[in-house]
């Protein structure tokens, strides 16, 4: 028996479904070719010559190469790293939110970012790990390969519900957050996907937080059309999604104000993220998801998006 | 109301619509989910303050202007509380406003106001009502009724009569009110007269007669229960007050208090034997009144004291003016003026006259003065309370105008009339004692009759055998007016009185002469003597009036009155043409005390109520007489041309709130901004 509570609080995938299809679709229009890792050292595959420096390990010295040019260098080696991808999806009340003009929730806007990052990592062989901020029946997947993996992530995405305040719950961005920073080895990319409402201050640095040690953060803004554009007129009373705040106000009147706040609640995540390396990708609900894919790709690689 | 103007009322009906439309409005701002509702601008919502202070404002004016609206439609036929003028065709109206100051309305009924004001708040709603060209007169109905405003076209001379009048304790008289109104307006030339009456109605009922009176403010004789302390007498050490009440209500648990009034007259000196004198406001003695409606008496005894006392009645009622009454002193010292012939009148033992003897045997404290002949002048009659004359033989003009005078100012005269009655010099008469002339003749009776004599107590029986030798029949003679006290036995008047002004005339047909008959010899010629000194004591003490009795003051003296409350009056004599003679006019109006002086002389006057003021209940105006179809005052306004100006206004204020709201929503919109 369904209960009305599960009801009410549905995912609306609109036409984001099926998660599966739309993941794979996703993730076949984004050039998918293995990466190698930047590091070098110790490996099999020879990376080229550098100059000697004090400290060097005597092995690597390149005695040919001394004999033929009188110089001393070092040989370097390539080797491929185990670059695993954490997917942080806020599954609060908030980002159940449809508006009319949007194909889906931002939810399911979400999920399939997240599941077209994780076919794209997982085809390359690196781990998949997911975590949740708020919502119901969630289950988080630790850090995994292969294509089971694939598979229990979508089940994971589609199993959950939106749900959760986090004005009420000042430790779900601590729970979410420490599990990554624990075990996220060097080189992890963890991608945090969330409409940054109702978010805590300190959200944005504790994410922040995690781009050292190798890390890269990269936060997907994922907004409806309508809280983009906030295309009200007239007296309107607003309800948040979260905590019990209501607005009565003219739409025509404070639309810029609006918009204007939304912007520098962007522009201060930017600013936190920028410093640590990280990157901030802006997305609506309504746009391409490859688009947005490739975005967080390219904000991966230390490309601004 | 017919059926339009039902219709037009109907209208009214519609003041939903803007409120329908207001709760729309409200409605279209509902509340609707977005997540990022904290990033709003914390500025003041136009739509809530639109809700609250344009909105509503808005609301409140489109309301009234429908209301307004209505009243336009159902003009001019909508029914109001106020009075107000129909005329025909637009004629103008000639109307006399009865106007009713009597004490009884001071009365205010529960949770309302007294109904004079309510009577005068009328009159000046009808004068609002009045046009130029109506002609107004207002007439009071105190007793006496008087004009106060002669007919006049001056609508502001009417106001201003109005404003000048108050409310006073005088008695209602509104037969002659309206008489007095009908007379102000038939000689004008208006075509619609009207007589109104604004009156609680508690009086005789209105003369009948054209125009008809009408009364238009039937809210005037709702009932008011009331008590009030119309007289209080004081008699040696006990007061006996007359107390009315309108309902039986308005009497429970309340008692009749005797209160130090002020300090004692300088005209009684005070003996080292009286007791100290309480303070003022003090009660010095009080008795439960019975719970009943009309009159009653109550006596309260009390300690011998000098001074003035009130009577006070506890607890309070439609009206506490008439709570309180000045006590009227008993009088001091009774002085008989005796006018007898020794020769004739006195016993064959000697000494002083039988009357003079039986005066004295009476042992009333009175001061019996001898005279010698009858004055011819008020002055030297003033100074007594009482005159006996014995066997007169006739009087003077002058000694008549003079005694007439006395009698009116509160005199007692007793005639013993014997066998000088028929021998009246040329010019001279018996008058104001017997109308006509008298003459003596022998007695066909042997005495009186004693059941005709009660009012001379169990004492006449021993009048029956008087064995008189002649009498003057009083057949025709007693004055009309008069009141035959006891009769012969063959039914001849023997003795009558009557009053006169205040005084008292009375006339018997037989002289004190023990040689004319036993009459003297009998207990009840005691009696009469004492009824003569007692009526004397009581009518010659200070004078006591209804409010609105007129005081006369004879000659050129120049009277100056202070009343207990009030400012002095001086009152200066005026010329009779007429009679050649002076004389001022003063009617007190207010109840209370009287400080009268007159030259020399100083003298205290008492104005009572009438008790028929308080006992009195309203009549029901529905049966008075109705006012001929279209000639009368009716309650209907025409309030087109006010409910024109009010949507005017109205719609002014809906542009102005309009402008000042849509100059606050930029203000409001440029600090969202």
């Amino acid at each position: 028996m369904i209960r009305a509570r599960q009801i009410r609080s549905a995912l609306d995938w609109g036409r984001l479904a099926p998660l599966r299809l739309q993941a794979r679709t996703v993730a076949a229009g984004v050039y998918a070719g293995m990466h190698r890792s930047r590091r070098r050292g110790t490996g099999v595959e020879f990376g080229g010559h550098r100059s000697y420096v004090r400290g060097d390990d005597l092995r690597w010295l390149d005695h040919r190469a001394f004999l033929r040019h009188g110089r001393l260098l070092v040989r370097e080696f390539e080797t491929e790293t185990d670059r695993s991808l954490r997917l942080v999806v806020d599954a609060t009340g908030s980002m159940g939110y449809r508006s009319d003009s949007a194909p889906g929730a931002k939810l399911a806007f979400a999920a399939v970012v997240a599941a077209a990052l994780a076919r794209i990592a997982l085809a390359s062989g690196d781990p998949v790990g997911l975590d949740w901020i708020g919502g119901e029946r969630r289950r988080p997947l630790p850090a995994m390969a292969g294509r089971e993996a694939f598979e229990r992530l979508l089940l994971a995405l589609e199993a959950v519900l939106p749900g959760g305040d986090l004005t009420a719950d000042h430790h779900a961005i601590a729970r979410a957050i420490n599990p990554i920073a624990r075990h996220a080895r060097r080189g992890s990319v963890v991608v945090f996907l969330s409409d940054l409402v109702d978010l805590p201050e300190d959200a944005g640095q504790r994410f922040a937080a995690l781009a050292t040690e190798g890390r890269t953060v990269v936060v997907v803004r994922v907004l409806d059309p309508a809280e983009a554009t906030f295309p009200f007129s007239g007296p309107v009373r607003l309800r948040s999604s979260e905590g019990a705040r209501v607005v009565e106000t003219d739409a025509s009147t404070v639309r810029g104000a609006y918009l204007e706040a939304l912007e520098q609640c962007a522009q201060r995540w930017q600013d936190r993220l920028l410093p640590r390396g990280g990157a901030l990708v802006r997305a609506t609900s309504d746009a391409d998801p490859i688009e947005i894919v490739r975005a967080v790709l390219a904000a991966a690689r230390g490309l601004r998006p | 109301m017919t059926f339009l103007v039902s219709a037009a009322l109907a209208v009214a009906l519609l003041i939903a619509m803007p409120v329908a439309a207001h709760l729309l409005r409200r409605g279209r701002a509902r509340e609707r989910e977005f997540p990022p509702a904290a990033l709003v601008p914390p500025a003041p919502p136009v739509a809530r303050r639109r809700s609250r202070l344009e909105d509503r404002a808005l609301l409140a004016i489109r309301s009234l202007l429908v209301v307004a609206l209505a009243a336009l439609g159902a003009g001019p036929l909508v029914r109001c509380s106020r009075p107000s003028l129909a005329r025909d065709a637009g004629a103008s109206v000639a109307l006399a406003i009865v106007l009713d100051d009597s004490a009884s309305m001071r009365l205010a009924p529960p949770g309302e106001e007294e109904r004079w004001e309510r009577a005068v708040g009328g009159a000046r709603a009808l004068l609002r009502s009045a046009r130029e060209g109506d002609a107004v007169a207002i007439v009071l109905a105190g007793r006496p009724a008087r004009l106060a405003l002669a007919a006049t076209t001056d609508l502001g001379a009417a106001r201003a009569t109005l404003d000048a009048l108050s409310v006073s304790d005088r008695a209602t008289d509104l037969v002659n009110a309206v008489k007095i109104a009908r007379s102000a307006l038939a000689d004008l030339p208006h075509g619609d007269r009207r007589v109104l009456v604004l009156s609680d109605l508690a009086g005789e009922e209105l003369p009948a007669g054209s125009p008809p009176p009408w009364v238009p403010l039937r809210e005037l004789t709702r009932p008011a229960a009331n008590c009030g302390v119309v007289r209080a007498d004081r008699r040696g050490s006990r007061v006996t007050a007359e107390v009315a009440c309108n309902e039986r209500s308005a009497a429970a648990g309340r008692r009749l208090e005797l209160v130090v009034a002020e300090t004692p007259p300088r005209a009684v000196a005070a003996s080292s034997a009286t007791p100290a004198r309480p303070a003022e406001g003090t009660v010095v003695g009080s008795a439960p009144i019975t719970e009943q409606a009309g009159p009653q008496s109550v006596v309260v005894e009390l300690l011998p004291l000098l001074g003035e006392l009130d009577a006070r009645l506890s607890g309070s009622d439609a009206s506490r003016h008439d709570d309180v009454a000045a006590v009227v002193p008993e009088l001091g010292v009774t002085t008989v003026a005796v006018l007898a012939d020794p020769s004739s009148a006195s016993a064959s033992t000697g000494g002083p006259p039988i009357v003079e003897q039986a005066l004295r045997a009476l042992e009333s404290g009175a001061i019996v003065k001898p005279l010698t002949i009858m004055p011819d002048d008020a002055a030297s009659l003033a100074g007594w309370s009482a005159l006996l004359l014995d066997d007169p033989a006739g009087m003077g003009p002058e000694a008549r105008e003079a005694l007439g005078q006395w009698l009116k100012l509160g005199g007692v005269a007793l005639a013993l009339l014997g066998p000088s009655a028929g021998r009246a010099e040329l010019g001279a008469s018996l008058e104001p004692f017997v109308a006509g002339s008298p003459r003596w003749s022998e007695a066909a009776a042997p005495g009186i009759d004693p059941s005709t004599a009660t009012a001379l107590g169990p004492e006449a029986s021993g009048l029956a055998s008087l064995a008189p030798r002649g009498r003057v029949p009083l057949t025709g003679l007693c004055p009309s007016g008069a009141r035959v006290l006891a009769r012969w036995t063959d039914q001849v008047p023997f003795l009558c009185e009557r009053d006169v002004g205040r005084g008292l005339v009375m006339t018997a047909s037989l002289p004190a002469s023990p040689r004319v008959s036993d009459f003297a010899l009998r207990p009840a010629f005691l009696a009469l003597l004492a009824h003569a000194v007692d009526e004397a004591a009581r009518r010659h003490g200070p004078r006591v009036t209804t409010a609105g009795t007129p005081w006369l003051f004879p000659g050129d003296d120049v009277v100056r009155i202070t009343p207990s409350a009030g400012e002095p009056v001086t009152v200066a004599p005026e010329r009779d043409p007429t009679h050649g003679t002076s004389r001022g006019v003063y009617a007190p109006a207010e109840r209370g005390r009287y400080r009268v002086v007159r030259g020399e002389d100083a003298e205290t006057r008492i104005v009572i109520l009438t008790a028929e003021e308080v006992t009195q209940r309203p009549r029901n105006p529905a049966q008075e007489g109705t006012p001929a179809p279209g000639a009368g005052v009716t309650g209907r306004v025409d309030v087109s041309r006010e409910a024109a100006l009010a949507v005017l206004l109205l719609f002014v204020a809906e542009v102005v709130v309009r402008l000042g709201s849509r100059g606050q929503h930029r203000e409001v919109g440029s600090a969202a901004r």
